[in-house]
């Protein structure tokens, strides 16, 4: 036992002074160090909007009040149904964020929990499992992504589940590849050698070592994943009035682009920017990230 | 040395490297002179500034890396001083290079025939059958047998030996003036090694051309030159022929890399020479004084203030050290 | 090479079954067909019951799913629901060319704009050049295709006008109404109005990562031993870059275009959907939509088979380009 904690002293050793280098090379990225201000900025922005601007981002207003151009009481103005589209930003981009984080999350663990199972096993349980891999992979997943919203049923929870059901085979497929090259290193070998079972070394031994470009992934994950819930939304199969998504603040935007552009600026741009800030900050995780750099 | 005429004379040649971390002098001050014909042996263990030395020759030192000072007096004329275009008429025409990795120096999407070939097209006017003709005696000329059936082959088709004959023939296409072999033979098989050293030296024999030996083996170097110079951190430490060196290395660190060729010196002295301890310093820590005296057994007080000069020891026998070792000084 | 072909052939035959089934399995899922054209007083009961009988909905459900892959295979691919009284193979055979258009287009123009400007950014790495591309290339892979469809149709359509009044370029469609027996030119010029829209938003999003990947496996063979050999031959720079660089990193390249072609698809599906294109992706979208499921699971289908084929190209392209793979 001596020798296996020896070697978990050594990797915990040399961890630590590999994160503290990636944190110091991600504070040099500027494109990275701009997205996480900016995503910080909205994080709080929708956070701490609705503490501050207390409307009801569901109510609708009584009276003819669809439509109605920015004013001091409607400073982003009111959509087709006449409710106070600030209050909606608000609401929606907590939802948007949240799908977001919570699909790309699930879909990096049962990713990579299938590539760990397929890299470290082989044989007959990788090859099933990359079968189903490349058969998700070859499939247009969006018109797929409808067809389960619409047998799952339309909610938050639903969609996550549906973005999660196709979006885990690319983590899976990485880690299998970086787990297959850690397979044939020393360590593993001293491991199983001295008896270590198969799941303390996968989750052990393996997982620190894929951290990195699941890292990397997830980041990368959440910004597209935002981007799916806002396409099944924008269709009508995502997150459902009155509740508010960005996604599902631009559902009607097709018909009243023409008087009321201004109710496809603010989610849009929401959903722009946000993306963006998440690929920034994924590209200088990935760079602060990447061992070839050290060499 | 002999009197034949100068072909390149490297003075004070200054190649930094301007990293993020802060400058580190690959290359500070080096000078050495091949004449016509001759074969100088450029040894020094890595780090030591050699192979960038010779990229500095031909000008292809990789960013972050600069040549900022010295000269490079190729026939007589500097090549810092030379315009890119110029540069490039130069390379591959008068002077060929070989480098340490026949597995990666060739092109692997293109024919060994191809590569060849272009070597040949971008110097000489002449036309594409003409080249393919030309390409196929080199690669006779470098030994490669059926030299026909290997034109067409690609790299990954062909031993790491053969690899490093088709870098030859390449560099060999335009009958160079200067041939600079980097480390060509370290990444082959003992015996591989043996039969490309030979070629080299056949090839020289029969060319005449002057040859830029780069290794860390001082024995290849015994094999190949007439002239050896010893690098350590940037600096030639060590500069005289190869009879006068191999007798009487003045320089404790060729002392101590001689020592680890058995058959020429324990052999003969019978003496327990102490290994040479320690490690190259860190480019971005260089010692002060000799940067050699960290790990000498002979430093004293003023290896530790001050760099030495590279001076005069034995007639043509120049050596940067204040403590040259005497031949029949016992070592403890 | 011809062992290679049969081999891969079969590889592909599990992955377009698998498919199949998964397009079956959640396909199946969706509400019954049935159910919405019980409730239209124009459909007869008999006609329902014919219809359950020819798809198999008398069957258990995985004798359903091999009556259903025999009648892939066969042809036979029924009626469609979404237009009565056409087949489903006319339907599909109407939009397929149009999505080949789109998609093809975008395809060759995202490649064209990629490819140069992801050398360019690599050969001048950290300079201003490729700060600016790499901030364009992010802002393309950052957008949702669908709004920055709408956002170029407000753009063309509403605040940029011919002087006639009328829009810049048509704001959906494929074609202008009275057009259809116009001459061959014409008609030319009238899609092309049509397409400029939908293939510049399809291509932004495979624009901004296609310049990403080339830059980035393009500063990989900078690096390479082989490249100092070329320059040290005295070779021009750019024969060091179009010859040797450029051929090594297009390598990888194939590879990733072909794994994207999924995407590329879903996209297509969207930004159809938006510009109103009656092509395969909108018909999916409507089809779903209106529970035309036997409608829906071929195009479905067919769109799958289409991306095993174009990755069955990209593999013999790649033995082309990359010769240590030829004879594997």
């Amino acid at each position: 036992m001596a020798t296996e904690y020896a070697l978990e002293e050594v990797e915990k050793k040399e961890t630590y002074s590999y994160w503290r280098m990636v944190f110091k090379r991600f504070r040099k990225h500027k494109l990275a160090m701009t997205g996480l201000v900016i995503l910080v900025a909205i994080i709080i922005t929708v956070i701490v909007g609705p503490l501050i601007w207390r409307v009801d981002p569901i109510a609708q207003l009584e009276g003819p009040y669809e439509l109605l151009s920015p004013s001091r009481d409607h400073p982003f103005g009111t959509d087709d149904f006449a409710r106070d589209v600030l209050a909606r930003w608000f609401a929606g981009g907590k939802i948007s964020l949240m799908i977001g984080f919570a699909a790309a999350v699930s879909a990096t663990i049962i990713g990579a929990v299938v590539g760990l199972v397929a890299g470290y096993f082989g044989g007959v349980v990788d090859a099933i499992l990359m079968r189903i891999v490349d058969i998700l992979l070859c499939i247009p997943t969006f018109p797929l992504l409808i067809a389960l919203a619409s047998v799952l049923g339309k909610g938050v929870w639903q969609i996550i589940l549906v973005i999660v059901v196709f979006g885990w085979m690319g983590d899976a497929r990485l880690v299998r590849s970086v787990v297959l090259s850690l397979k044939e290193e020393q360590f593993t070998e001293a491991a199983k050698a001295i008896g270590v079972s198969p799941s303390r070394i996968m989750f052990i031994h393996f997982l620190p070592n894929v951290m990195a470009p699941i890292i990397v992934s997830t980041t990368l994950g959440i910004g597209s994943s935002i981007v799916y819930e806002a396409s099944i939304s924008f269709l009508g199969f995502g997150v459902q009035a009155p509740l508010a998504s960005w996604g599902n603040m631009l559902q009607n935007a097709q018909q009243y682009i023409w008087n009321a552009p201004r109710l496809v600026w603010y989610p849009g741009l929401a959903i722009f920017i946000t993306v963006l800030s998440f690929n920034f900050i994924g590209d200088g995780l990935r760079d602060a990230m990447d061992p070839k750099l050290y060499r | 040395m002999g009197n034949n005429e100068l072909l390149l004379d490297l003075r004070n040649l200054q190649t930094y490297f301007f990293t993020d971390d802060g400058v580190v002098k690959a290359v500070d001050g080096m000078s050495f002179q091949i004449r016509k014909g001759e074969v100088l042996g450029l040894v020094g263990e890595s780090g030591c500034g050699k192979s960038v030395a010779s990229l500095s020759i031909i000008r292809l030192v990789d960013k972050p890396g600069k040549v900022v000072g010295g000269e490079i007096i190729f026939k007589g004329e500097d090549l810092l001083k030379k315009s890119e275009e110029e540069m490039r008429k130069i390379r591959g025409a008068e002077i060929g290079m070989i480098f340490q990795e026949p597995m990666t120096s060739l092109n692997p999407v293109y024919t060994i025939g191809n590569q060849i070939m272009e070597a040949i097209l971008v110097h000489q006017d002449i036309g594409e059958e003409e080249a393919q003709k030309r390409s196929i005696e080199l690669l006779k000329l470098v030994g490669i047998p059926e030299p026909e059936r290997r034109f067409n082959q690609y790299p990954h088709e062909l031993s790491g030996g053969m690899r490093q004959r088709a870098m030859i023939a390449m560099a060999m296409s335009s009958n160079p003036d200067l041939l600079i072999s980097d480390e060509a033979t370290t990444a082959l098989d003992v015996t591989i090694q043996a039969q490309i050293l030979e070629l080299m030296k056949d090839l020289q024999k029969r060319t005449g051309m002057a040859v830029l030996f780069i290794t860390h083996d001082l024995s290849l170097v015994a094999e190949m030159a007439d002239i050896v110079a010893v690098a350590y951190t940037g600096k030639i430490v060590e500069y005289s022929d190869v009879r006068s060196v191999f007798k009487n290395p003045k320089h404790p660190y060729t002392f101590g890399l001689l020592r680890s060729v058995p058959s020429l010196v324990n052999e003969q002295r019978k003496v327990d020479l102490p290994a040479i301890e320690g490690m190259v310093p860190s480019p971005y820590h260089m010692p002060n004084g000799c940067h050699f005296h960290p790990r000498c057994p002979f430093a004293t007080d003023v290896c530790r203030r001050e760099m030495p000069e590279l001076e005069e020891k034995l007639p043509s026998h120049y050596a940067r050290c204040f403590h040259p070792v005497e031949v029949s000084k016992e070592v403890v | 090479m011809r062992n290679y072909l049969i081999r891969r052939t079969l590889q592909s035959i599990p992955i377009i079954l698998g498919a199949m089934l998964v397009s079956f399995i959640i396909l199946s899922l969706v509400s019954d067909p049935f159910a919405a054209m019980m409730e239209n007083p124009k459909v007869k009961l008999a006609d329902i019951e014919r219809l359950r009988k020819a798809w198999g909905f008398d069957l258990p459900v995985y004798l359903r799913f091999f009556k259903w892959f025999g009648s892939v295979l066969t042809g036979n691919w029924g009626p469609s629901l979404l237009y009565p009284g056409y087949s489903a193979r006319e339907i599909i055979f109407r939009a397929l060319p149009i999505t080949l258009q789109v998609m093809g287009l975008q395809f060759i123009f995202s490649l064209i704009v990629s490819i140069p400007l992801g050398i360019i950014s690599a050969i001048k790495q950290y300079s201003k050049t490729d700060y600016t591309l790499t901030f364009f290339s992010f802002f393309g892979m950052s957008m949702p295709t669908f709004w920055f469809g709408l956002m170029m149709m407000l753009l063309f359509s509403v605040y940029l006008k011919r002087p006639s009044g009328a829009s810049l370029l048509p704001p959906g469609g494929i074609i202008t109404p009275g057009m259809e027996s116009a001459p061959f030119l014409a008609r030319l010029g009238d899609r092309i109005q049509y397409l400029i829209l939908p293939v510049i938003v399809l291509s932004l999003n495979s624009i901004g990562s296609w310049v990403r990947y080339m830059r980035s496996f393009m500063l990989e063979v900078l690096h390479q031993d082989y490249l100092r050999t070329a320059r040290a031959k005295g070779l021009p720079e750019r024969r060091v870059i179009y010859k040797h660089a450029l051929r090594n990193a297009l390598i990888p390249i194939v590879t990733l275009i072909a794994l994207s072609l999924p995407t590329i698809v879903s996209g297509a599906s969207i930004t159809e959907f938006v510009f109103n294109i009656p092509g395969m992706g909108q018909l999916i979208l409507n089809a779903e939509l209106k529970n035309d499921y036997p409608t829906a699971m071929i195009a479905l289908t067919l769109s799958t088979v289409l991306v095993v084929i174009a990755n069955f190209v990209a593999d013999i392209v790649y033995s082309f380009i990359d010769p240590r793979i030829r004879y594997a």
